[in-house]
């Protein structure tokens, strides 16, 4: 309230902050930004794929070698074990994909991660339902998938009346949510946040009172510093969305772990 | 709790949009505080003993890593449900 | 229970209001419109446009262009193992070759020392041969320059012997008169001159 009449100063509702007009017709900066981390992602990989592998890897080649070493060594080995690698192209894709929506909300001028508004998360979080689902259904059957899932073996027979519901809607509704939910909340938070502290830190630099200008240092740096902060929470929360796909895939293949 | 009264009394009391909108911003507000307690003493949990475990054994620290970010994940994921609630309370 | 209904609730004001947005953006090019959509419930067209994408690049990358990175990268750890593999083996070769150098130099170097040895004992044996030769001509030639002093002593004292019996025979002749025999003279002055020696 005071800062409010003080700087003149009103911050705007969030469902401001998300409008963006379309490029074309049926496509928003969202929609650009999801083609383009497709795009970046696809010539990343082409590009290292034309290269020739005997030689020592160089530029794109490198970078595509890490990614899959760190999917491959981070997140495969340490969730399904030796026998999950094939899973590398769809939990690469997954990574990346994520990775690259998440980082145009640091990246100036962009400043919009592509996973703030529900649509990608949610396209995601349904996606990974689906596949371990149909994984579990494949490699149980579906009766002794649905089986494992509701009563889960080593468990006092007495207890299945508190287990098998709290099991059911855990996997099968709070599973999708919560990935959806923890990937589109994280970056809408920090979107949110770091359009606060510039706003502020531009009301203050252009506020009529000459002695509150200096003041706008302070967030100005939050914003430096959260701008930061971003950058290891895009890596963090694709991260997090991938392993948490390969730990529902594992569980779906080996139901004992 | 007075505040918390009087904020549901007032949100009990709107009946116009304006009076409507300030309750609900109030509840907003208390909601993600209330929210934001339990995963963030849980969070601090996690860490904590994931730090421990990393120096007792330090060999074990890339497995401890992945399940300390698994669990942080899922604790996380409540504090985050409750940010969305909030602006569920202011637009929906 | 809440949030299911309140997202179905907004689903529905946003599929409108995206239609609202799109009907006025077809209109006019300029400054955004409308209110902006709900910050929770999802936008078709992003929707749309996210999954084509994702779904696009996910069947470009796991059918195409991850396995073949992935099989550029087992390539070259499989020559690069290769290249160990060879390495390896040519420095067990290398190493084999300096055994065998060595072995023929050891082989070398114990016959020059056997052949230096022999010459050594050959030498010695000559040196021990010259030795023996040499000493046993000086031992001729002294035994011959004994045998001559020997000989000349005996022929001096033969002399002397001779001259001390006429000396004694003339001596006796003048002091008795009568010539005394010559065989005892001579007789009696080598018992002297002998008993005198030993």
């Amino acid at each position: 309230m005071i800062i409010n009449s003080i700087l003149s100063f009103e911050f705007p509702p969030i469902n401001e902050l998300l409008r963006w007009r379309d490029v074309v017709p049926g496509l928003n900066k969202v929609g650009l930004i999801a083609i383009a981390s497709a795009l970046i992602g696809t010539l990343i990989f082409l590009s290292a794929a034309r290269k020739d592998p005997k030689v020592a890897p160089k530029g794109t080649r490198n970078l595509a070698e890490v990614i899959v070493e760190f999917i491959e060594n981070n997140i495969i080995m340490q969730t399904m074990g030796r026998d999950g690698l094939g899973w590398t192209p769809f939990l690469l894709t997954l990574f990346l994909f994520v990775y690259l929506c998440n980082v145009p909300g640091i990246i100036p001028f962009i400043q919009m991660p592509a996973t703030a508004r529900m649509a990608i998360p949610m396209f995601l979080a349904v996606l990974v339902w689906v596949v371990f689902n149909a994984q579990g259904i494949r490699h149980q059957g579906p009766i002794g998938y649905f089986k494992n899932l509701m009563f889960p073996p080593g468990v006092p027979k007495a207890l299945y009346i508190l287990i098998t519901p709290i099991e059911l809607i855990s996997t099968l509704i709070i599973r999708p949510f919560s990935l959806a939910v923890r990937l589109f909340a994280n970056m809408l938070a920090g979107h949110l946040l770091l359009v606060i502290f510039a706003l502020l830190s531009e009301a203050l630099f252009q506020a009529r009172d000459r002695i509150l200008i200096p003041i706008g240092i302070f967030p100005f740096f939050m914003l430096v510093f959260l701008t930061g902060f971003e950058v290891l929470v895009a890596f963090l929360q694709a991260y997090i969305f991938t392993i948490l796909a390969a730990v529902y895939i594992a569980g779906a293949v080996h139901p004992e772990h | 709790m007075e505040a918390l009264s009087k904020i549901v009394k007032a949100a009990a009391d709107a009946a116009t949009g304006d009076e409507k909108n300030i309750a609900a911003a109030g509840s907003a507000g208390f909601a993600y505080g209330l929210a934001a307690i339990g995963p963030g003493i849980g969070i601090g949990m996690i860490f904590g003993s994931a730090i421990e475990a990393m120096a007792r054994q330090p060999e074990a620290a890339g497995m401890v890593r992945t399940t300390m970010f698994l669990g942080v994940a899922f604790t996380e994921a409540l504090a985050l449900i409750g940010f969305v609630v909030v602006i569920l309370l202011k637009y929906a | 229970m809440l949030t299911a209904f309140v997202n179905i609730n907004s689903f529905s004001q946003v599929r409108v209001s995206f239609d609202a947005v799109s009907a006025e953006t077809g209109s006019e090019e300029g400054a955004p419109v409308g209110p902006g959509p709900n910050p929770i419930s999802p936008e078709m067209k992003e929707l749309v446009w996210g999954a084509g994408s994702f779904i696009v690049f996910l069947i470009l990358m796991r059918l195409f262009l991850v396995p073949k990175v992935r099989k550029g990268m087992a390539s070259r750890y499989e020559s690069i193992q290769a290249d160990h593999e060879y390495a390896s083996a040519t420095r067990d070769g290398a190493q084999a070759d300096v055994a065998r150098y060595e072995s023929a130099v050891a082989e070398i170097r114990s016959e020059a020392a056997r052949r230096l040895e022999a010459a050594r004992q050959t030498l010695d044996k000559e040196r021990t041969e010259k030795i023996a030769q040499v000493s046993a001509r000086i031992a001729e030639q002294r035994a011959q320059a004994e045998a001559e002093v020997a000989a000349s002593r005996a022929a001096a004292q033969s002399q002397i012997v001779s001259a001390v019996t006429a000396v004694t025979t003339r001596a006796t002749q003048i002091a008795v008169g009568v010539s005394p025999d010559s065989a005892v003279v001579s007789r009696s002055v080598q018992q002297a001159m002998e008993g005198k020696r030993s």
